[in-house]
């Protein structure tokens, strides 16, 4: 189905929102709820290519529309991930892989907001590397902890709009 | 298998060209992009932030009897206190009447305030924002200072149609001139929000401060806006200097960090102080390429 890359992102979206929500939570500990790499797993065992890429890039802008990063650079960012993921779609086949992805593929995309972010601030951050190591760190358990939810809702939707199982090839 | 990486590697130099292409784009296009992207959220983030509201409400609504009349007895007390302070300003405001009219001062009515719940709050090393429930169809502009009482929150970065985007005093992007409490010779000094980097509360750096300045006794400095640059009202408070001053290492002046006089990441309610005609910071904020 070729929109279902669009039900997705809809499907998703309360995801992101709660993640929002969390960070409101961690607002006074300057730390940022990351998901959006999370997100990014389970529509790239299944989508065809071109459409998880189409996913990717609306999960990239939906972060950084409020956020002061330069445009597209997430959004780019997890596009490529996007590419690497559907083409290599046996590291994806079974749950602990899918955990490990997500895990890594989360820290990449914090890391890549949080590198782009300083590149756009106004001021220069110093001694900023406890900081970014605790919302790598966070990225990553919350990664992990929030794939099987994620991917549950994913699936139910890609599920409900006749998206076949993963193809062997995109 | 060789197709798929075939079409993995058309796909990278897809994803080059694409790049290069939205590098070489206009800022305005990728400027309306964000924009339908943070439209795309706005409804969400009323709905968040009414729902807030309404659990408020209900929380309130579920209180007993009890707890009803002793809140009344005591807002009754307050009242009292009130009513009397009333009295003290009322004499204040004539004899301020009276010296305006011998000096036909005439009073500036340069802002229009805007009063706007926040929605959520956003915070890490790079930027401390709050999204507030007013928007460009509330006549809320880029640039407009916004405060709660005569505290500065922050500033709008960003105006969608029904949100805004505040950068908060402690912002990396947050800048202004101030005067210090103590200071006779009202020097002026720039306050600029820092990256955050630890776990603890958030804070702006006050620098160029004079080496022969030394803080009131007994009570920490208060920090106010010049009202110089055309954004911020003059005297609104910003902070307080916290703890005592240190030498910058050229030495020529003394810096120190501003604590908020009020918790930033607790407020319900703001108002956007939006000036009635176009200043030129707002100008240089609608040129920026980073909202």
């Amino acid at each position: 189905m070729g929109w279902a890359w669009l039900i997705l992102v809809l499907a998703t979206y309360p995801w992101l929102l709660g993640a929002d929500l969390a960070s409101d939570a961690l607002a006074s500990s300057s730390l940022v709820f990351f998901i959006t790499g999370t997100c990014l797993i389970a529509p790239c065992r299944r989508l065809r290519r071109w459409q998880a890429v189409l996913f990717a890039a609306c999960l990239g802008f939906l972060f950084e529309a409020r956020r002061p990063i330069p445009d597209g650079i997430v959004a780019f960012a997890l596009v490529a991930v996007a590419i690497f993921l559907s083409s290599n779609r046996q590291h994806l086949r079974t749950t602990p892989g899918m955990l490990r992805a997500a895990a890594a593929i989360n820290i990449i995309a914090c890391l890549v907001w949080f590198v782009a972010a300083a590149y756009a601030a106004p001021v220069a951050g110093a001694d900023l590397a406890w900081q970014l190591i605790l919302q790598l760190l966070i990225a990553g358990v919350v990664g992990t902890v929030g794939l099987i939810p994620i991917a549950l809702t994913q699936n139910a939707a890609m599920d409900r709009f006749g998206v076949p199982p993963a193809p062997e090839t995109p | 298998m060789d197709q798929n990486r075939q079409g993995a590697r058309a796909s990278y130099v897809a994803l080059a060209i694409f790049f290069a292409v939205w590098v070489l784009l206009p800022s305005a296009v990728r400027r309306l992009n964000r924009e339908a992207f943070a439209e795309f959220q706005a409804p969400a983030l009323h709905l968040v932030g009414k729902s807030r509201d309404l659990a408020t409400f209900w929380e309130k609504k579920s209180r007993s009897t009890e707890e009803m009349a002793a809140a009344g007895r005591d807002l009754a007390r307050i009242n009292a206190a009130l009513e009397i302070k009333l009295n003290a300003l009322e004499d204040v405001r004539r004899e301020n009447i009276r010296l305006r009219e011998i000096t036909r001062y005439n009073v500036p009515v340069e802002y229009m305030s805007v009063v706007a719940r926040v929605a959520t709050r956003d915070s890490s090393s790079w930027w401390q924002r709050i999204v507030i429930r007013k928007g460009r169809n509330d006549g809320i502009r880029p640039g407009a200072p916004v405060v709660f009482g005569n505290t500065v929150v922050g500033r709008v970065t960003a105006v969608h149609l029904t949100t805004s985007e505040v950068d908060l005093v402690t912002s990396p992007g947050f800048r202004c001139t101030a005067y210090l409490e103590g200071d006779d010779q009202n020097h002026i000094v720039l306050v600029n929000g820092v990256a955050a980097n630890s776990l603890g509360t958030a804070k702006a750096r006050v620098s160029v401060i004079p080496r022969d300045y030394s803080m009131p006794a007994g009570q920490p400095a208060r920090v106010f806006t010049t009202g110089m640059g055309g954004v911020f009202p003059s005297r609104l408070m910003l902070g307080y200097l916290d703890g005592g001053t240190y030498a910058t290492q050229v030495g020529n002046f003394k810096e120190s960090l501003l604590i908020p006089s009020r918790d930033l990441y607790n407020l319900q309610e703001v108002s956007v102080l939006v000036p009635l005609h176009q200043n030129p910071g707002e100008a240089l904020m609608q040129g920026d390429q980073f909202q």
